[in-house]
């Protein structure tokens, strides 16, 4: 049982194959240490990541989002994580005009060899949704 | 074993029948995560027909029990929850083709990398998120698709991308293995760093009189095709099927005309102060040879300084001048690339390290390579740059641009061999003469390195444990380093003639440009990643492209061979076999939803998409999965397989749950 | 000859369609000199059912395009679907130029076959309000309603016995009639985006009641108007500076007056309480679908994205449906209005679209409809 345990936020990150799934493999490989708050779904680039799965993210219950890629100019597929951030400049405005925290929502480009950088990345993340609270879209009873 | 079912007799072949295979990778997972709570709550859930606990799911008896329990069982979807799909997918994909199953029917969970070793202290956190990494990864595993991955012919010819040694020595044994070799080389001569310096570790042989042969033998080779002064611009396609677009720089003459007698640059009229081979010592004209034993032998003109006065074109007997050449480009079809695009030296001069830009007498072990160097600037005599006297007392300062927080953290590697080299030529020229190191260790890993280091004591170089702190200069141009020698704590001003600074290796800009161009990962120190730090040493994570020698991080010569052998033995094995396996995750379209709006076409940078008739046209050959199209598609027609929104957002669902997990 | 950047003041030779048309009867001429010329296959015009409704019809009856004369003001309608691989010309309001353009850019139909002439619009009204509107504030029976017109900012009716009736539409619309929310704060009036932009406003002296203001557009513009000329059906002569001063006044004053409504109409909703603004407005969403149906931006067809990955199943604290129309939409709407038309639920779809969808599309400068030169959606713009 974990009721006398301190609240965890579920975050739901986008990793792409090449890079930040890379830095997430590359910050086990180091142990850098992170709140087990963070669930990696894994796509080949940043690109395919479509705001669709990020709303479905938040309904199901997600207390942030991570889109993640390569830094711009080492996409393997040209320029995928252009078109990423354009996407992503839409999903961001349209979150926070719905209402929800921008610290709810991030992008981020890590190398598959910036494991701390990932890691790192965790830790500050949960930190700042620890102190939000769960997320107003997380329906009654999801944990 | 945690079995819910015995096999039921009148399978049917749409039932789901998943076998999960939870890995305890000796302690590496089990040491955290409770393997056997994972396996008892994923047989729990649907579909799940058998949930299994291993101790390596990857040894062989690992995947004989996976092959076993798909026959046994009649699995029809495999979850493997251990490692990293980086390494291992592909092992256990082909273990489960092996016993008949489609292996795109495979799914792979990661709780080591992304669970066990980053909550090594929370052991209940960490089992419970494996469950429920594992659970998310059933969900998707039940909606996977088989998929057929396609063969393509592979186009019987290589590119290897820079001519140092390593390139050299990867494009001869591709060659040799008889197969065609475009090389690649920015420069007018092939030969890379090796070429300029003077003796080599640990055996003190002239590095030209080894590497000259070389070149040569790369010349004649039948098989090899050298582009000096040439280029990448562009590389389209994937693995088996590159196309390379090549730059080639005009020399202003015709290369296969030039005979390289020298007769012009003897008439050329403008001399400059500074020589690209020579760094920076000595002069040239403005219509050169790079150097004496250059390959190709050729000239070439530097546009910057000439003054067009046509001297050279007269004294050309062969007619080989053109003043208006233009340059060309070239479309070559290869199969693989190897990059072997080198080092820069590290340039102390912007923070004017240790004085260097400063005083005259502060130079790098680069420069000093050309000066005692029999066909250098100086043929070979030592002499310092302020007054052209022969210096009397040198110092070499180590880890200059390397080990160091304020450049680059990671060491060079050979630039304590360098200094060792360069002290004991000194010595051995100039026995007088008082030679000091200067250093925070002395590192000589390998095969007769330390004995090198013993000799160069023995020959009575003196080991200063430490790095001035402050350098300055007298009115004499010495310089005064202040340094405390760390192994006797004292204080030393040393007085010195000459002051070499040993740099490191950095990754130059050159190289920048053609990673970017094949998209090739960058590690954090700057040069170009590796597919793995110890399996894959030599690949990268695009099929089809290698690297090695100074182009995958800083290394000696006999180590940077070994790459170059290495990424032609890599290479070769796609040439050799003549067909490679393209990916099976590609763009597929249902023509029932597609209304053709297009919003797709512009999406695809491989050109894979577009609208006939109102309907999306796919070419798959082009299409390497990237995914960026079905983002963009408004109807979800646009699906990537593999990657389906279905199977995505099963995944995203099955990370929440009501109640306990 | 026309040349694009004209303006004219004309009229249709025939007197009947001078009468009887809207300003002066110059659109329904230029239509039905583009089908007997042989400049398109067919004419959309609209069919009127009675004072307050009409359907658009796709003819090639030079005839019925010469009956369609007069302004409606009804509700704006989805126009492109009668150019799908058809060679036509038609009339449209500035965001049924809008639409139409929209779909031009999902090759649901092809511009250069398509030629537009555009209709200045002050607003539209729906005609159950309308109706309801003539019973409280004017005391007409609607059915005796034979004619209306906008002037000096009021709405005027005539009904059979020759009666005329005037209210300022100031007055109409805070008693919660008048033109349709979306028009108020809409501020494209002219169809610049259109072919041929015409309209009532700048028509001056004798000619005012019976001539109409002409603007070409571009050279498809050119050539309708040229080809109206050449038919005969239509005179023309230059506007004056006069007339191009007042219509240029007259439509700044009306897009001030959008902009004020727009504040109005979109109140600031502190951070904290939007997520429940929104959550409270699409409570009694009955997920009908009606509002992607009607929508005349979107060119998927039944199933997409919005639909298929919605599930009532799901039970989530928001519509995933609406999330993704709001995303996909952000870019493109033009904010006609017609989903909150059609909403069964009386939901305000059109105004929370807004809320998302105007921030985005000032914010890259950038307004749908306009032109070809910008892709289509957010994925493929910028950059
Ligand atoms: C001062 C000094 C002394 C050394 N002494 C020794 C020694 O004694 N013994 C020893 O074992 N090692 C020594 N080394 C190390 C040795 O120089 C390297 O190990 C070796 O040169 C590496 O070879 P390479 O082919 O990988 O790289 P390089 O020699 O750098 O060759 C790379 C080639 O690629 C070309 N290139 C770069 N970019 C492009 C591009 N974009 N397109 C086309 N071509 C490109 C370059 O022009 C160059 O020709 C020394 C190094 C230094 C700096
Ligand atoms: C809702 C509405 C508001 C308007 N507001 C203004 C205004 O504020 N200022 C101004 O200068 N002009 C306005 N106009 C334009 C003006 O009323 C005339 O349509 C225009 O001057 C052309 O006159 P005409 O005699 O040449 O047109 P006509 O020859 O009468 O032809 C009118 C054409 O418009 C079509 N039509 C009628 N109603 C609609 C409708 N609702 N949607 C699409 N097509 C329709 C008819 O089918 C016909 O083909 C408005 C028009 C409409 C429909
Ligand atoms: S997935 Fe789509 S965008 Fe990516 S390569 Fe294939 S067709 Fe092109
Ligand atoms: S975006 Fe989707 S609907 Fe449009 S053409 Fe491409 S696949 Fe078809
Ligand atoms: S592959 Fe990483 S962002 Fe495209």
């Amino acid at each position: 049982m974990m009721t006398d345990k301190e609240w965890t936020p579920k975050i739901v990150a986008f990793c792409c194959n090449w890079c930040s799934y890379g830095g997430a493999d590359t910050a086990g490989m180091g142990r850098f240490q992170q709140p087990a708050s963070t669930r990696v779904i894994r796509v080949m680039c940043s690109g395919r990541i479509d705001p669709l799965h990020v709303f479905n993210a938040f309904l199901e219950g997600a207390d942030a989002v991570l889109v993640t890629g390569c830094h711009i100019g080492d996409c393997h597929y040209v320029n995928g994580n252009e078109k990423t951030e354009v996407r992503y400049q839409f999903l961001e405005e349209m979150l926070q005009q719905l209402g929800l925290e921008p610290d709810r929502l991030h992008l981020n480009w890590i190398s598959a060899s910036e494991g701390e950088r990932f890691a790192n990345f965790i830790k500050d993340v949960t930190a700042k949704v620890k102190e939000l609270g769960p997320s107003p879209l997380k329906p009654a009873g999801v944990k | 074993m945690t079995q819910k079912e015995t096999i039921t007799e009148n399978k049917q072949e749409d039932e789901l029948r998943i076998g999960a295979f939870i890995c305890e990778c000796g302690i590496n997972i089990a040491g955290t995560v409770d393997c056997h709570a994972v396996a008892d709550y994923i047989s729990t859930m649907p579909h799940v027909t058998t949930a299994v606990v291993n101790k390596y799911t990857c040894s062989d008896a690992g995947q004989a029990e996976i092959k076993k329990a798909i026959k046994d069982m009649n699995l029809n979807r495999v979850l493997v929850a251990s490692c990293t799909p980086k390494t291992h997918e592909p092992i256990f994909r082909a273990c489960v083709e092996e016993a008949g199953l489609n292996p795109y029917l495979f799914e792979f969970v990661n709780i080591r990398e992304h669970c066990s070793w980053i909550h090594m202290w929370e052991k209940e956190d960490a089992t419970n998120k494996a469950k429920e990494l594992v659970r998310m990864g059933v969900a998707r595993a039940a909606l996977l698709e088989p998929l057929e991955s396609s063969e393509v012919p592979v186009t019987d010819a290589a590119l290897v991308i820079g001519a140092g040694v390593t390139g050299m020595q990867a494009a001869m044994d591709i060659a040799d293995m008889g197969h065609k070799v475009y090389l690649v080389e920015q420069g007018p001569s092939i030969g890379g760093k090796m070429a300029q310096l003077d003796k080599t570790f640990p055996t003190n042989d002239c590095s030209i009189c080894i590497l000259g042969p070389k070149m040569v033998e790369v010349a004649r080779n039948k098989n090899i095709e050298i582009m000096s002064y040439s280029e990448i611009v562009d590389v389209d396609g994937y693995v088996g099927n590159f196309k390379v677009n090549v730059k080639h720089k005009p020399r202003y003459l015709d290369i296969d005309e030039c005979t390289g007698c020298g007769l012009c640059t003897e008439k050329c009229p403008v001399e400059v102060p500074y020589t690209e081979f020579n760094e920076g010592i000595g002069t040239r004209k403005a219509i050169y040879t790079p150097f004496p034993q250059a390959v190709p032998l050729r000239a070439l003109v530097d546009k910057s300084i000439c003054i067009d006065c046509g001297a050279c074109i007269k004294a050309c007997e062969r007619g080989a001048i053109d003043m208006d050449q233009k340059e060309t480009f070239s479309e070559l079809d290869v199969g693989v690339i190897v990059v072997t695009a080198g080092f820069d030296v590290y340039n102390p001069e912007p923070n004017n390290e240790f004085g260097f830009g400063l005083y005259d007498n502060v130079i790098t072990t680069m420069e000093f390579e050309r000066l005692i160097n029999a066909s250098g600037p100086t043929m070979g005599k030592v002499v310092r740059p302020s007054d052209v006297k022969p210096p009397k007392r040198i110092g070499f300062v180590q880890c200059v641009g390397s080990r160091d927080k304020n450049s680059n953290i990671y060491c060079s590697s050979f630039c304590c061999m360098a200094s060792l080299k360069n002290a004991q030529l000194l010595k051995e020229k100039y026995p007088e003469t008082e030679v000091y190191i200067m250093y925070m260790d002395m590192r000589t890993p390998f095969r007769m390195y330390e004995e090198f280091y013993n000799r160069a004591r023995d020959m009575g170089v003196r080991f200063i444990r430490g790095r001035p702190a402050e350098v300055t200069e007298n009115d004499d141009h010495n310089i005064i380093a202040r340094i405390e020698d760390t192994l006797t704590n004292e204080i030393v001003n040393l007085e010195l003639d000459l002051m070499v600074l040993s740099v490191g290796a950095v990754a130059p800009e050159s190289t920048e440009t053609v990673r970017q161009i094949l998209k090739v990962s960058k590690a954090a120190d700057g040069f170009m990643m590796e597919a793995h730090p110890k399996l894959k040493p030599v690949d990268t994570t695009l099929d089809g492209i290698f690297i090695g020698g100074m182009t995958q991080g800083p290394k000696d010569i006999p180590y940077s061979i070994s790459q170059g052998s290495a990424c032609a033995a890599r290479a070769t094995r796609f040439l050799a076999q003549g067909k490679a396996l393209t990916e099976g995750i590609t763009a597929k379209v249902d023509d029932d939803i597609c209304v053709g709006c297009g919003v797709c076409v512009p999406m695809c940078p491989f050109q894979a998409l577009s609208v006939e008739d109102n309907k999306l046209n796919i070419i798959t050959a082009l299409c390497k999965g990237c995914g960026t199209c079905m983002a963009a598609c408004p109807t979800g027609a646009l699906q990537q397989s593999h990657f389906k929104n279905e199977q995505l957002l099963a995944q995203v669902k099955n990370v929440f749950a009501y109640g306990e997990v | 000859m026309a040349n694009v950047g004209d303006m004219v003041v004309g009229y249709a030779t025939d007197e009947n369609v001078r009468s009887r048309g809207a300003s002066g009867g110059l659109v329904t001429a230029v239509l039905a000199a583009a089908l007997e010329k042989g400049l398109v296959e067919n004419v959309v015009v609209m069919k009127h059912i009675n004072e307050f409704e009409a359907v658009p019809i796709i003819t090639d009856n030079v005839e019925e395009v010469l009956a369609s004369t007069g302004s409606l003001h009804s509700v704006p309608v989805n126009l492109a679907k009668y150019a799908v691989g058809r060679k036509v010309a038609m009339p449209a309001k500035p965001c049924d130029v809008q639409a139409v353009i929209e779909q031009g850019k999902r090759e649901m139909i092809d511009l250069d076959n398509t030629y537009i002439v555009g209709l200045n619009c002050g607003g539209s009204m729906h005609p159950i309000t309308t109706k309801k509107m003539l019973v409280e504030m004017y005391d007409i029976d609607p059915e005796d309603v034979i004619g209306e017109e906008i002037e000096k900012g009021k709405l005027i009716f005539k009904t059979k016995n020759g009666e005329e009736k005037a209210i300022a539409i100031d007055e109409l619309e805070e008693a919660g009639f008048g033109r349709r929310e979306s028009c108020r704060f809409c501020t494209l009036k002219i169809p610049v985006n259109a072919d041929l932009a015409c309209g009532n406003w700048g028509v001056i002296g004798d000619m005012a009641g019976n001539a109409t203001f002409c603007q070409v557009m571009n050279e498809k513009g050119a050539k309708l108007l040229e080809n109206a000329i050449e038919a005969g059906r239509i005179e023309v002569q230059p506007a004056s500076d006069k007339a191009i001063a007042i219509r240029d006044k007259v439509n700044s004053v009306m897009e001030d007056l959008g902009s004020y409504l727009e504040k109005e109409i979109f109140p600031e909703i502190p951070d904290e309480e939007r997520m429940q603004y929104y959550m409270d407005q699409m409570e009694n969403c009955i997920d009908c679908g009606a509002c992607k149906e009607v929508c005349p931006v979107c060119a998927c067809g039944e199933d997409s994205k919005c639909t298929m990955f919605h599930s009532l199943v799901d039970n989530y604290k928001m519509s995933m449906y609406h999330l993704v129309r709001f995303m996909h939409l952000s870019d493109s709407c033009i904010a006609c209005g017609q989903c909150s038309d059609v909403c069964p639920s009386d939901i305000p779809i059109t105004l929370l679209q807004s809320r998302f969808s105007i921030p985005s599309q000032r914010r890259r400068n950038y307004q749908p409809g306009m032109n070809l030169d910008t892709p289509p959606f957010f994925e493929v713009m910028l950059k």
